[in-house]
């Protein structure tokens, strides 16, 4: 409880709430233009927040994250292009819905709906991120590191075009992870006798490459694509008794939310579309789901928000990202000297509790913002591409340049934007290979120490339950992909194959 | 959209892009194990410890073992043609292969004109290319925009930018 009203003190500062207020209009304009993404956002605010202490930071990439979430769904529901993988089941009810002069009830069941499973997962958080931490605090290296092995195996699960090359991309950010001088021997590895790399490939220009520079070549192909827009009339927020028939629409997307964003790797967008299949599985009406019914928008809305709490579990408890956005929050915190996992919650609680209140006040002020400004945001679209895409090049340079003053890490975000754009082309995902570099520096660091106690006798790992229930889980994982395409199931939304947020 | 599925009768065994995208896979795969035996031997104070190579070898098998599905991915896995097949349709746009070569030569340009100066570059040039027309659009954004970007982080957040060879210095 002492650390709790701690955190919360942390958060009684002005400068705090503005942070989190620009936080959540970088979140809601980012979110609502197609192209740009939560995780794109995160990787090129961290630059900006090298100077700043830890608490404001990570709230403002927090409050980024849960409004970006929220934002997509402004121009899923006005253009029919949503502006976040997240809110692509959005657009499915929501566009209809304003196409027949309803966009204002729409922005409004999206608010409501967003904010509920925005707090429902915090609420989860707040109990299951400590008990987590706790639980994890008696793990010796043997579970951590078939944890991490679950972790990256859920990678193959992660929604993009093909779970194969997911799981290969995730083997080269782990691999990417290696370069450098390995920490237990001494030895240089893939150097190639640049000094450079002797430390290792900075990830922050390789993240910025990865999410902005490869979305940036992509678009290129896309200039001339034009959007029609609908006019939205004044916002319209739900009556009671709307949200009250909504009521377990919105319980259960919430539930599958937080869920889905506390397993590791997976995230608001998988959330979205669970929910929106859930809220038509179990609708009275399923043959209206598609034309503009409030269940199509309440369903994804509250488990893509309910996801971004729920993906902070085991970020801060474990150290294992939750999802694509949380792997660069991760990024991020380790950059300002913070080691996340149970010990970030046992030694300091009071900042956990800072971020989550961070999030609840942020899932507040985008339902203002939201509300106040969707009309504007809807506008923000109206940006030239040609304008908005070298600003964001800019952002990049900057980024990349800003972490270690070096001409180096451009080149290193330039080859990964070309490298992101090829992958991206051919379906293997970026988020897996970020996983992979956040990922893999804890596996190899868990392995070793295993070894090292088991005397190298490797079979021994499968000796503790714990580590035999993650191994278990990870060859589930890793069949399911298999499994569920063989199944027969109702049809997924159109275009949802999109990387994960 | 693409069409609905096909049945498998009609469809080669071996996809011939994913065919070229494994070979490079395990030619780079191959490479880099190779360059792991390169890899300088520990100290014989350490004990017995993993040797620096086990680790990325193990990767590297993990990725070669992928990569020698990709080619029958789209017959092993069902539904992975349709996905796969998004986004491939067409060529890769001219105008994709002009950014690449721009962005680059931005980049390369760094350490000639300096940080600052080849941002101003990038955003005079990038929207040219891009077909922007608007001369009082692209003017006051090339000048204004990468200044106070670039005010922000010398000023503010104390970042020195290389001044290059005949750049200029805010620091």
């Amino acid at each position: 409880m002492e650390a709790f009203l701690e955190g919360m003190t942390l958060l009684a500062d002005f400068n705090i709430i503005t942070v989190i207020f620009i936080g959540v209009l970088i979140g809601v304009v980012v979110g609502a233009l197609p192209g740009l993404s939560s995780s794109m956002a995160v990787a090129l605010l961290i630059p900006f927040t090298i100077s700043m202490e830890p608490v404001p930071a990570i709230s403002m990439m927090a409050a980024l994250y849960c409004a970006g979430t929220f934002g997509g769904s402004i121009t899923a529901i006005l253009m029919n292009a949503p502006g976040a993988p997240p809110a692509m089941a959005t657009a499915l009810d929501g566009y209809p819905m304003a196409r027949r002069g309803e966009g204002g009830r729409a922005l409004g069941l999206a608010a409501v709906s967003s904010i509920c499973g925005g707090v429902f997962s915090l609420v989860v958080f707040l109990i299951a991120a400590p008990w987590l931490a706790k639980v994890a605090t008696s793990f010796r290296p043997m579970e951590y590191f078939a944890l991490t092995v679950f972790a990256l195996s859920m990678l193959a699960s992660i929604s993009g075009r093909s779970s194969l090359r997911n799981l290969i991309a995730g083997g080269v950010g782990i691999l990417i992870g290696t370069v450098g001088i390995h920490l237990t021997t001494g030895i240089e590895r893939y150097t190639f006798g640049v000094n450079e790399l002797t430390e290792g490939i900075n990830f922050i220009p390789v993240l910025i490459g990865l999410f902005a520079t490869a979305e940036l070549l992509n678009q290129s192909q896309t200039l001339h694509v034009a959007y029609e827009r609908v006019t939205a009339a004044v916002v319209k927020l739900p009556s009671f008794k709307e949200l009250w028939s909504l009521k377990i629409t919105m319980l259960r997307s919430s539930c599958i939310g937080t869920f889905i964003g506390i397993l590791p790797a997976e995230g608001a967008t998988v959330a979205a579309i669970m929910g929106y299949n859930e809220a038509k599985r179990w609708s009275k009406t399923p043959e209206k789901f598609g034309t503009g019914t409030p269940e199509g928008i309440v369903g994804p809305e509250a488990a893509n928000n309910a996801a971004t709490g729920g993906a902070m579990v085991p970020t801060l408890a474990l150290g294992i990202p939750g999802s694509g956005t949380t792997a660069v929050i991760l990024a991020a915190l380790i950059m300002h000297g913070l080691r996340p996992g149970p010990y970030l919650i046992r030694e300091t609680p009071e900042f956990v509790y800072a971020i989550f209140g961070a999030m609840l006040i942020a899932n507040i002020m985008f339902l203002f913002i939201g509300l106040g400004g969707a009309k504007l945001f809807s506008r923000i679209t109206l940006i030239p591409p040609a304008i908005l895409w070298p600003a964001v090049f800019v952002f990049a340079i900057i980024g990349s340049f800003a972490s270690s003053s070096s001409i180096f890490d451009v080149w290193i975000m330039m080859i990964s934007g070309i490298v992101g754009f090829v992958m991206l082309r051919h379906g293997f995902s970026p988020a897996p290979l970020v996983m992979g570099l956040i990922l893999g520096a804890m596996v190899e660091e868990s392995l070793s120490q295993s070894m090292i106690i088991l005397d190298n006798e490797w079979w021994r790992l499968f000796e503790s339950p714990i580590s035999l229930l993650f191994f278990a889980l990870t060859a589930v994982s890793l069949s399911w992909p298999l499994i569920a395409r063989r199944k027969p199931k109702s049809s997924p939304p159109a275009g949802t194959d999109e990387a994960a947020d | 959209m693409p069409s609905s599925p096909a049945s498998g009768s009609g469809r080669v065994l071996v996809h011939r892009v994913d065919a070229v995208l494994a070979l490079a896979l395990l030619a780079l795969c191959g490479w880099l194990y190779y360059v792991s035996g390169q890899f300088d031997e520990p100290s014989a104070m350490l004990g017995d410890t993993i040797p620096p190579e086990f680790f990325p070898r193990l990767i590297l098998w993990f990725i070669g073992g992928l990569a020698l599905i990709m080619p029958f991915e789209h017959r092993v896995i069902p539904g992975a043609a349709e996905k796969l097949a998004q986004g491939r349709e067409k060529p890769v746009a001219g105008m994709a292969y002009y950014s690449i070569v721009l962005l680059v030569l931005i980049v390369a340009s760094m350490s000639l004109v300096g940080v600052a100066l080849s941002m101003v570059f990038a955003c005079f040039a990038l929207p040219l290319l891009w077909g922007e027309r608007r001369w009082k659009l692209i003017i006051p954004f090339a000048i204004f925009f990468p200044t106070l970007i670039t005010i922000l982080f010398a000023k503010v957040l104390k970042v020195f930018f290389h001044p290059g060879l005949i750049g200029f210095t805010l620091n």
